[in-house]
């Protein structure tokens, strides 16, 4: 895929003897818009961080919009949009200082869209950055990496702070800002309820590694929760194939199993008097599953 | 129009085509009818558009909605007949796989649950 956005090889870092990230590959198409899950820890900052030219890979590539991150020029640059964990606003700036300042360093700033966004999210331009609330200031950080409408838009836990009424107008923002089917977005968040409505790819960084990438509604459909029940004794020796967690009890069996699809049923139940009820899961759920 | 539940397990653009499905079997959704667009649909609920668009195209190629050239999707024509009896049978076809299998392990044969079922059919219909 040579129109990859983004596109990792072999990934790894490590910072000094800790394996931060262990041979991660994937590849990131245009209009996708990825929500990057993970415990604290996981290294999701360090992934986004990589993605950025912020640190540079101990082994393997990663290249953005076909150029390595590392060295990534000027025009590249300039469709990438990025808000931190931590802002990196400026305190003694006014909230119209730092927004023409950051403007300043893009030809194509779209001031009408920021300004429009500003009154509707209820940033005040007067506002001393120093007096703002952490709310308001991760607000601010999501306008200026707004602003140049990048091709490729990078948050790092962009929506902590934010209450659900922001959280929210945020979405929407997100939802306009993809809406065309050409911008990459790539967002990790602990609120897993943003990622389950906005993403349609999901990434699960587990001890460094991507222990599932893949399409949401694919993930939704493979793992499944199953109640099972059947006359006692026949559970009792039965093999769930692909189980995360089995629960016995007598006649009652449920389990999370993974790779589920609609040939599993046939060949779980294979003839037995078996009756089987699938429950499709939350990506909260599966997201703990995977964790057990 | 739609009850979209993106923290249920079943993925958003399945709730779509069953919903879509259904208002089009019952004839709450006519042929003709238009569907808000992917934008304004995605907009009001907060999800990913591509969701959307990918439930109004398999809808579209099972024959249920049409793709009209600079205006909203719509209903097809032929949906209401297509979707008629093979989607309600299917609708129904869990519950009838219950009910065999709950009747093999009672060891009730074929013939009795035919009747049960008839006896059934017909005390509902006075």
């Amino acid at each position: 895929m040579n129109d990859a956005t983004v596109q990792a090889a072999h990934l790894s870092k490590s910072f000094g003897a800790k394996r931060v990230l262990d041979d991660l590959t994937f590849a990131v198409a245009p209009g996708d818009v990825i929500g990057v899950l993970g415990k604290n820890g996981a290294g999701k900052t360090t992934l986004l961080e990589l993605m950025l030219g912020f640190t540079p890979p101990s082994a393997g590539d990663i290249r953005v919009f076909g150029h390595s991150s590392e060295r990534l020029p000027g025009d590249a640059k300039s469709r990438v949009g990025f808000v931190p964990q931590q802002d990196e606003l400026i305190d003694q700036l006014t909230v119209a200082d730092q927004l023409r300042l950051i403007a300043s360093f893009y030809p194509h700033w779209d001031a009408e869209l920021i300004d429009r966004l500003c009154t509707e999210w209820g940033v005040n331009p007067k506002a001393r950055v120093k007096s703002m609330s952490v709310g308001e200031r991760q607000k601010l950080s999501i306008l200026l990496a707004f602003g140049h409408r990048p091709d490729l838009l990078v948050l790092d836990e962009p929506v902590a702070s934010l209450d659900p009424m922001a959280r929210r107008q945020f979405l929407e923002q997100l939802v306009e800002a993809s809406a065309d089917g050409r911008r990459t977005v790539i967002f990790s968040s602990h609120i897993v309820s943003d990622i389950e409505r906005l993403a349609n790819r999901i990434w699960i960084l587990k001890d460094g590694r991507l222990d599932w990438q893949g399409d949401l509604d694919s993930l939704k459909e493979s793992i499944v929760r199953l109640h099972l029940r059947a006359a006692d004794g026949v559970l009792a020796n039965l093999e769930v194939p692909g189980a995360l967690s089995v629960r016995r009890d007598g006649s009652f069996t449920t389990a999370v199993v993974r790779d589920w699809t609609p040939g599993s049923l046939e060949s779980l139940t294979a003839g037995r008097a078996i009756d089987v009820q699938v429950e499709s899961l939350a990506l909260e759920e599966i997201f703990l599953e995977l964790h057990r | 129009m739609f009850v979209l539940k993106p923290q249920s397990g079943v993925p958003i653009y399945r709730q779509i085509l069953e919903q879509v499905r259904r208002m089009v079997a019952s004839g709450q959704l006519a042929p003709g009818a238009e569907l808000p667009s992917v934008r304004d649909l995605a907009l009001k609920h907060a999800v990913n558009p591509m969701t959307i668009s990918k439930a109004y195209s398999l809808l579209e190629a099972e024959g249920m909605l049409e793709r009209n050239r600079g205006r909203p999707m719509t209903v097809a024509s032929q949906a209401r007949n297509s979707s008629l009896l093979n989607r309600r049978l299917q609708q129904i076809q869990p519950l009838v796989e219950q009910t065999v299998l709950a009747a093999k392990q009672l060891e009730i044969g074929e013939a009795e649950l035919v009747k049960s079922v008839r006896r059934n059919w017909e005390n509902d219909h006075e």
